[in-house]
């Protein structure tokens, strides 16, 4: 697995800065013109953050969030495992179990500690936007597996299928179907689960059978 | 009131393993003390000089021990090691270190006023110079330390993005002078050009080294095989002998074969100061500027507290040596103006580029990076059944 490509460069970024204490403002803005990156106070109104989630650009924002604020992000999910589209970085201030969690749980991948020192600025940038980005990237692959786990059987059967219409061996039916998915260039889940669907009973079939049936007989 | 004097201190490993380049350095700040003091109606600059001999450790110990006796403001290290060391010591106590050396980048601390070259100063440059001249095919040799990494990593973005190869990358350990497997490896693989990151003695005999084979197949080097670098300096080309001397290229700021009054008066001032050397460097002229612009700083500020001098070093423009020079309040980097140089058998260099006006810093490379970092290459290979 190579994973996503490293971000290195945040020039023409936005950092959104959700904290209620006006230092850290003036922390980051002076380190983050260097590296080209724009700072947005997020006003606060009743504790909460004044912000858009859904307005946030995925490839270009940041949100740093000061873990000492009460639950500030109006995350659709509550207090579960929903999480921004754009990386976040906690600002952590007291360091207690419950403060951390909260960070976790709007999807931290980076920290700075406060008051906030700005040689930390550009590893927490690079180390919570590759996270996010690796995080992003394992889930996306994650949920291509679960479907792919689910489109097996429609595999097995189509397998199955084949070996009684073409009176061919499992491997040798599983090599056809494998063949043929990669000609459409689609996983073999797909390939046999549209076949299936598509086909009624034992008529489903790549059409490609009687030459490959030659070939398994010739071999 | 302005003081009469402000003590500043000058942290040099004059003794050690890079003293050659570091004396150089001392005697371009101690230059700039006597210049400033002889030109000054006001305040004067008093120079403490302290000698790490190139020793890690001491280099924190001696800038306690200078900040804790009253001085705000030190000139000083080399390696980026040494700075990254001593940084930690001037947070502490809120003072500036002047670091007058170029560097690879990448780095952000309010307690540091950078004078030497950014990579967008000096690799870029060489880059694009060396890809026009020669290719675009470069193997890659270095000092096993963060110079020689981070410099291969942007060489490696560039060429990438040119559409050319790094054919190798290899590292040696700092003070290694065994490079034959390198040399072998440079003659089978004949890239177009050799980029080198040694430092030290290792550099110069690679550089003898590399010469010597390629005379023994009767190659003429410094045109099959050139060398570039950034850091090969006029003190540098001494050391490594006549035979092997000439031909390669060099990126910097500042030679001391720039041509301009600036300049001429520098060097008579240096020479009939060090009639002994070491031969001027880059970084003898970076420390030259750093304690220029630190006496005008100091005296324009009115004191040696550390916020009003640097809300006054922006301000200051000096006609350095090398041209216009003034700092970046955003970055405290140094606008600087690039150029190449080729060494010659008399041990200079002839300045066969240079940028026509000085170029802003840009120490993290937001300009001039791909947000990307280069994926490595793709196979070739497919599945064919």
């Amino acid at each position: 697995m190579t994973g996503p490509r490293i971000l290195q460069n945040f020039s023409g970024g936005t950092v959104h800065l959700v904290a209620a204490d006006p230092r850290a403002a003036d922390a980051l803005a002076s380190t983050l013109v260097k590296f080209g990156v724009d700072l947005r106070v997020v006003p606060l109104v009743d504790g909460k953050a004044a912000l858009d989630l859904a307005a946030l650009r995925e490839d270009r924002d940041v949100l740093v969030v000061d873990g000492d604020l009460d639950l500030p992000l109006d995350l659709a999910g509550g207090a579960g495992e929903t999480f921004p589209v754009v990386p976040v970085i906690g600002l952590i201030g007291v360091e207690a179990p419950s403060r951390l969690k909260a960070l976790m749980q709007i999807g931290a991948t980076a920290f700075l500690r406060k008051p906030i020192h700005g040689a930390a600025v550009y590893s927490a940038l690079f180390m919570g936007i590759n996270g996010f980005l690796r995080r992003r990237y394992l889930e996306t692959r994650l949920e291509d597996h679960e479907r792919r786990r689910r489109g097996r059987r429609f595999v097995i059967k189509a397998i199955v299928n084949l070996m009684h219409r073409a009176g061919i061996d499992d491997d040798q039916a599983y090599a056809i179907l494998r063949r043929e998915s990669m000609r459409r260039r689609v996983s073999i889940e797909d390939y046999c689960t549209t076949l299936l669907r598509a086909g009624t009973g034992d008529d489903a079939g790549p059409e490609q059978v009687p030459a490959a049936r030659r070939s398994a007989q010739h071999e | 009131m302005t003081p009469a004097t402000f003590r500043i201190g000058l942290l040099f490993s004059s003794t050690g393993p890079y003293a050659v380049v570091a004396r150089s350095m001392l005697n371009g700040a101690l230059l700039a003390v006597d210049e400033f003091n002889a030109a000054s109606g006001g305040p004067r600059l008093e120079a403490v000089v302290v000698n790490p001999g190139g020793e890690l450790s001491r280099y924190s110990e001696l800038s306690a021990d200078l900040l804790q006796s009253g001085i705000r403001h030190v000139v000083g290290c080399y390696t980026s090691s040494s700075r990254k060391e001593v940084i930690p010591v001037f947070e502490k106590h809120d003072a500036l270190l002047w670091y007058p050396s170029h560097y690879e980048g990448f780095e952000t601390s309010g307690n540091v006023v950078y004078t030497g070259a950014a990579p967008n100063q000096h690799i870029l440059p060489l880059i694009e110079h060396m890809t026009t001249l020669a290719g675009n095919r470069v193997y890659c040799v270095g000092s096993n330390y963060i110079w020689a990494w981070e410099n291969n990593r942007i060489m490696r973005e560039a060429i990438t993005a040119r559409g050319g190869q790094v054919v190798a990358e290899r590292y040696l350990p700092v003070g290694e002078t065994d490079v034959t497997k390198s040399v072998e490896e440079i003659l089978a693989l004949r890239p177009d050009f050799i980029f080198n990151t040694l430092i030290g003695n290792s550099a110069y005999q690679f550089l003898r080294a590399l010469r010597l084979a390629c005379a023994a197949r009767g190659l003429d080097q410094p045109a099959v095989l050139p060398v570039a670098s950034c850091s090969l300096s006029e003190p540098e080309l001494e050391e490594i002998g006549p035979e092997a001397v000439d031909g390669h290229f060099s990126s910097s700021v500042y030679f001391a074969t720039v041509e301009s009054s600036a300049n001429r008066r520098f060097l008579d001032a240096y020479a009939a100061a060090y009639p002994n050397g070491p031969t001027l460097s880059a970084d003898a002229e970076a420390s030259y500027v750093a304690v220029a612009i630190l006496g005008r700083a100091l005296e324009a500020a009115g004191t040696d507290a550390i916020e009003p001098v640097r809300a006054v070093v922006p301000q200051i423009a000096l006609e350095a040596p090398q041209g216009p020079v003034r700092i970046d309040p955003a970055t405290m980097h140094a606008y600087l103006t690039p150029r190449i140089g080729r060494s010659t058998r008399d041990g200079r260099f002839d300045v066969v580029m240079a940028a026509s006006a000085p170029i802003a810093p840009d120490p993290y490379l937001v300009q001039s990076t791909p947000r990307f970092a280069v994926a490595p290459k793709p196979s070739h290979l497919r599945l064919v059944q």
